[in-house]
């Protein structure tokens, strides 16, 4: 499969792992994502593991362990109840389901911890108990046993350009040999492209029963036990999803044989099983980032290799988020508040604090997919399909959407002026009427009071009964000062009447709506 | 031809200092510009601006303005950030102060109207076409043609259909800014540009019923070869009825007679050849100063990191066009290119999603004439019972006028709904004769059988230049869509 080299990886780790060695695991905060670098980590059975984790996050944020099938965000929030004392307990809820845990750490501070993993096979939470944290700040450790890898591992290198498996049997091959580590792999010779292998060894079925065979490869595969396909996932494609066959085997030694080929480009090739009593385990050197999550898993979508930062001035990125249709208008401000509008409603889609846009999806290889925004608090006030304006019947009146992807003819996207400051102004045109909808920004949204000022001025004709939607949805209620939108995310409009699950203004020449956020993610006095 | 291989060799062993044949290198030098270290400068579409300038668009949606790229030492090159933030740009056209940049659904305007070297207006002009959120739909937008408009080639919904609206067609944006659907059966395009007489022409990839990438040629009112996007006839009166579908698992030149709006190819540029995702097109415009070339094509392949060579005649009403290997060792994949005044090529790419042979995850480089002339084939031109060759340097006469100097052999792609196509239909083509004429300048070879619809690869190991030179690039490939009359 021909795709860059370039590969960012998060969201899960699997280490290939023996049982006598120490293995270290990394994990790290994600900086104003709320998030960790990764949410799945594997390890075996009663591995002795060092952790090291690093809090590269403006925030304070820890790192606990919990029991099987603990409800983190419960055990979490429940602190809030009596918050002095949790307080004193630096945000560490007391209770004994807790069976690891780091500090509290300070933002760019770090800790190293060492454990052996449970002797019990499971999965594992892990949480930041950091209050409002423990929603989107989590994960589990995947705890399995192992089983044996290949004995006797040899490997014939044939040379062809194949856009399928070849019968391997009527070629001569290149290069024969034995593989001393017993792991299957393909840096066996310099060729990159047009080569394939074959891997032949022993296996050993430790007792009679249903076995797994697991592979990936960039491009085709199968394994074959005692001559028999078990999996096959030949012809050329990328190494991002696991195939899984199943194979009834006796106890005792088994002939395993792997075919795989290699066009152009990109090369991988990741192979496993499992069976009764043991987990998922690597048979070849590279193991699949999501090998632990077995058949079906792929590579995860969530790159998080290049975030794009906003300094003083805003960052606007064109492309396809996640929430805002196919014309979303990505825009970073300073101080740590963010919009996607879309041109394609005309409207306001996404308004979320924190990290602005991760442009990996789209930047590395050739950029499929919606990516949603990178920060926390992500809300859509009006929905992805809302037009911005209306002429309602009544105020009961059902909100016009549009059809998924869809545009209306009554706008005319007109396109966005930079003012010196480069803040975006975004303009339209509804029904002979000169609409613009610009914003600015006033503090700081992380560290707490942070506003977004939206301007929207209409010129023109303004039709009766015409309405503007500040925002809709079941969460739409009134609070003080204003209306909260959801997630603590309030806005408050000169005018605004909550009719059913809309928010409505009439349309006049200028609507001012300020956007602002119920709590900072911290309490102030808890930094420490 | 063994004997003259042999004069060759001991021509070389004779004389110590002549110690290789000469490469494309020794006429054609590259030169490598340092890029911003802010940003990976994946250029996708570059514009001349006024006063030796030029701006550079990427896929990551920036546009620098760039200076000093015109001067002799690359180091002296400066870069500013006049844009970011597009969703692709994948064509630059330059008016009356403002930059018209296609993205991958619009046309915007952008001007600098405060004088910092930035844009602060993004005017949308046209978005008259749709976009369904799969990374396949790229855009590519030409330069103004003579009556002020701007020609767009917009790529299927992947490979296969057409999802939204006009996606799989060329259309033109008016200056006004209203949409006029031209051309059907687009499939994947890879640039667009114009000829030297203002024809419009646009690459296409390998594919569905693209047995090979090829140059097209957009005339209004025409189907291009991929039916995916046919059911937007429906929003297209201008262009009369919808086509007969083509027949699937067929030939180009038996389709041609079926569906009336079909134009072929004017040159299939052969997989693996010659390259196998092409790119941009530049037209020698610059009166000589790029060589004895002028008014010729080069056609750039981002996977081969290439440019290659296409000579283009009319024949019974058809384009129809013959491809040399021209340059290659550029350092990323090809994607955005333009030739100046100066005769000079501003080149420059990315290898992502698709990988490229230069190695370089992006480039933006400049290809020139250092004033040596190559020993090439010139032209080649179809005549009713073979073809006529035409020299940069004159022959060998013995060398040239030898049959055994030269071989060929003809194929065709299968044109199908299935992606790609085997070469196929092969015919050993016999040349009975090789007349040397034109004082050496030419050769009028004579070959049986010629097929319409075959492309015709000449080989030519055995000829010679008068000073003993093999030829730079010894084979052609010529797309025989019509054989002449007279």
């Amino acid at each position: 499969m021909i795709r860059p080299t370039l590969f960012a990886l998060a969201g899960l780790v699997a280490v290939p792992v023996f049982a006598a060695e120490t293995q270290t695991i990394y994990i790290k905060t994600l900086q104003a994502q709320m998030r960790y670098d990764q949410s799945e980590i594997s390890v075996p059975v009663g591995a002795k593991v060092k952790l090291v984790f690093e809090n590269t996050d403006d925030l304070p944020h820890n790192l606990v362990f919990f029991k099987e099938g603990t409800d983190v965000v419960a055990v979490s929030n429940k602190q809030m109840e009596k918050p002095e004392e949790a307080l004193k307990r630096n945000w560490l809820p007391d209770e004994p389901r807790i069976w690891l845990h780091t500090k509290l750490l300070n933002p760019k501070e770090k800790e190293e911890l060492e454990f052996t993993a449970p002797d019990k096979g499971g999965s594992y939470p892990f949480v930041c108990t950091f209050p409002g944290h423990a929603l989107t700040m989590q994960g589990r450790l995947n705890v399995q046993a192992e089983g044996t890898k290949l004995t006797g591992l040899r490997f014939a290198l044939y040379l062809g350009s194949w856009e399928q498996l070849p019968d391997f049997k009527a070629l001569k091959p290149h290069r024969e040999g034995e593989i001393a580590s017993n792991l299957v792999e393909i840096k066996l010779d310099d060729y990159k492209n047009q080569f394939g292998v074959v891997y032949e060894g022993k296996i050993n079925a430790a007792k009679e029963g249903e076995y797994s065979f697991y592979v990936a490869s960039d491009d085709g595969s199968r394994v074959l036990i005692d001559g028999k396909k078990v999996v096959e996932h030949d012809k050329i494609h990328p190494s991002s999803d696991i195939k899984e066959g199943k194979v009834k085997l006796k106890a005792g030694e088994h002939q395993f044989r792997l075919e795989y080929f290699q066009a152009a480009g990109n090369a991988d090739l990741y192979a496993g099983w499992k069976g009764p009593g043991f987990g998922i385990t690597p048979l070849s050197k590279w193991v699949h980032p999501k090998s632990a999550g077995g058949a079906g898993a792929k590579k995860p979508q969530d790159t998080t290799g290049m975030p794009l930062v906003v300094g003083t001035e805003p960052v606007i990125y064109r492309n396809f988020i996640a929430g805002a249709g196919n014309r979303g208008i990505g825009v970073g401000y300073p101080g740590g508040m963010n919009i996607t509008w879309s041109a394609e409603t005309m409207n306001l889609a996404l308004v979320w604090r924190g990290a602005f846009m991760d442009a990996a999806r789209h930047w590395i290889n050739r950029g499929g997919g919606h990516q949603p925004p990178l920060g926390f608090d992500v809300v859509s006030p009006s929905g992805e399909t809302a037009l911005p304006v209306a002429v309602l019947a009544s105020t009961q009146a059902a909100w016009p959407q549009l059809p998924a992807g869809q545009r209306s003819a009554d706008f005319q996207w007109k396109g966005y002026r930079l003012d010196a400051r480069r803040f975006p102004t975004f303009g339209y045109e509804w029904s002979g009427v000169k609409v613009s909808d610009g914003f600015g920004v006033e503090g700081d949204a992380i560290k707490g009071g942070g506003k977004l000022v939206r301007t929207v001025r209409m010129e023109g004709r303004l039709p009766e009964n015409g309405y503007f939607r500040v925002a809709g949805g079941k969460q739409l209620r009134q609070v003080e000062g204003g209306f909260e939108i959801e997630k603590g995310v309030r806005v408050a409009v000169e005018g605004a009447q909550l009719v059913g699950e809309s928010l409505l203004v009439s349309v006049r020449p200028e609507i001012k709506l300020t956007y602002t956020w119920a709590a900072a993610p911290m309490p102030a006095q808890s930094a420490k | 031809m063994k004997l003259n291989r042999i004069l060759f060799l001991t021509l070389l062993g004779a004389g110590s200092l002549r110690a290789a044949p000469p490469t494309e290198g020794d006429y054609y030098p590259i030169v490598t510009f340092p890029t911003p270290k802010e940003t990976a400068l994946e250029v996708s579409s570059i514009e001349l601006l006024p006063g030796d300038k030029l701006a550079l668009g990427t896929r990551r949606g920036e546009v620098w303005t760039v200076s000093g790229a015109t001067e002799a030492d690359p180091t002296k090159v400066s870069y500013q950030l006049f844009a970011a933030g597009q969703h692709e740009l994948m064509g630059l056209a330059w008016k009356d102060g403002s930059l018209f940049a296609t993205n991958r659904y619009e046309v915007v305007r952008m001007k600098d109207e405060d004088g910092d070297g930035r844009s602060d207006l993004f005017q949308t002009v046209c978005d008259k076409w749709g976009v369904s959120g799969d990374y396949h739909e790229y855009c590519f937008g030409s330069r103004f043609d003579k009556a002020g408009d701007l020609w767009l080639v917009l790529c299927l919904t992947g490979s296969f259909s057409s999802k939204t609206d006009f996606r799989g067609w060329a259309v033109r944006v008016k200056p006004d800014g209203t949409m006029v659907p031209t051309c059907s059966g687009i499939r994947s395009p890879g640039g667009i540009g114009f000829g030297a007489e203002g024809e419009v022409y646009y690459t296409d990839n390998q594919g569905p019923w693209h047995g090979a990438c090829t140059l097209q040629h957009l005339i209004p009112g025409t189907f291009q070869g991929h039916p995916g996007g046919f059911a937007w006839y429906d929003k297209a009166p201008n262009m009369g009825p919808r086509p007969v579908e083509p027949n699937d698992k067929s030939r180009m030149v038996v389709e041609r007679e079926r569906v009336k709006e079909l134009v072929p190819p004017v040159a299939y540029m052969v997989h693996g050849k010659v390259g196998n995702s092409s790119s941009f097109i530049v037209c020698d415009m610059s009166g000589g100063k790029f060589g004895p070339f002028q008014k010729q094509l080069f056609i750039a392949d981002q996977s081969h990191s290439n440019i290659s060579r296409v000579f283009v005649e009319e024949v019974n009403g058809i384009q129809q066009g013959v491809v040399f290997p021209f340059r290659k060792g550029f350092k990323s994949g090809l994607i955005g290119g333009r030739m100046n005044e100066k005769g000079q090529i501003f080149a420059g790419g990315s290898d992502r999603g698709w990988g490229a042979k230069g190695g370089q995850p992006y480039s933006f480089e400049r290809l020139e004439w250092n004033g040596k002339v190559p020993f090439e084939v010139q032209e080649m031109r179809a005549r009713p019972d073979g073809f006529e060759l035409f020299f940069t340097e004159p022959v060998d006469a013995n060398a040239a006028g030898d049959v055994a100097s030269y071989s060929m052999r003809e194929f065709t792609y299968i044109y199908q709904a299935a992606y790609g196509s085997p070469e196929v239909d092969d015919v050993e083509a016999k040349i009975t004769a090789a007349k040397v004429g034109n004082g050496g300048r030419s050769v009028r070879l004579t070959v049986a059988p010629l097929t319409k619809g075959h492309i015709h690869e000449l080989h030519m190991a055995g000829v010679r230049s008068g000073m003993g030179l093999p030829l730079l690039h010894d084979v052609a490939y010529y797309t025989l869509n019509e054989i002449p009359r007279k």
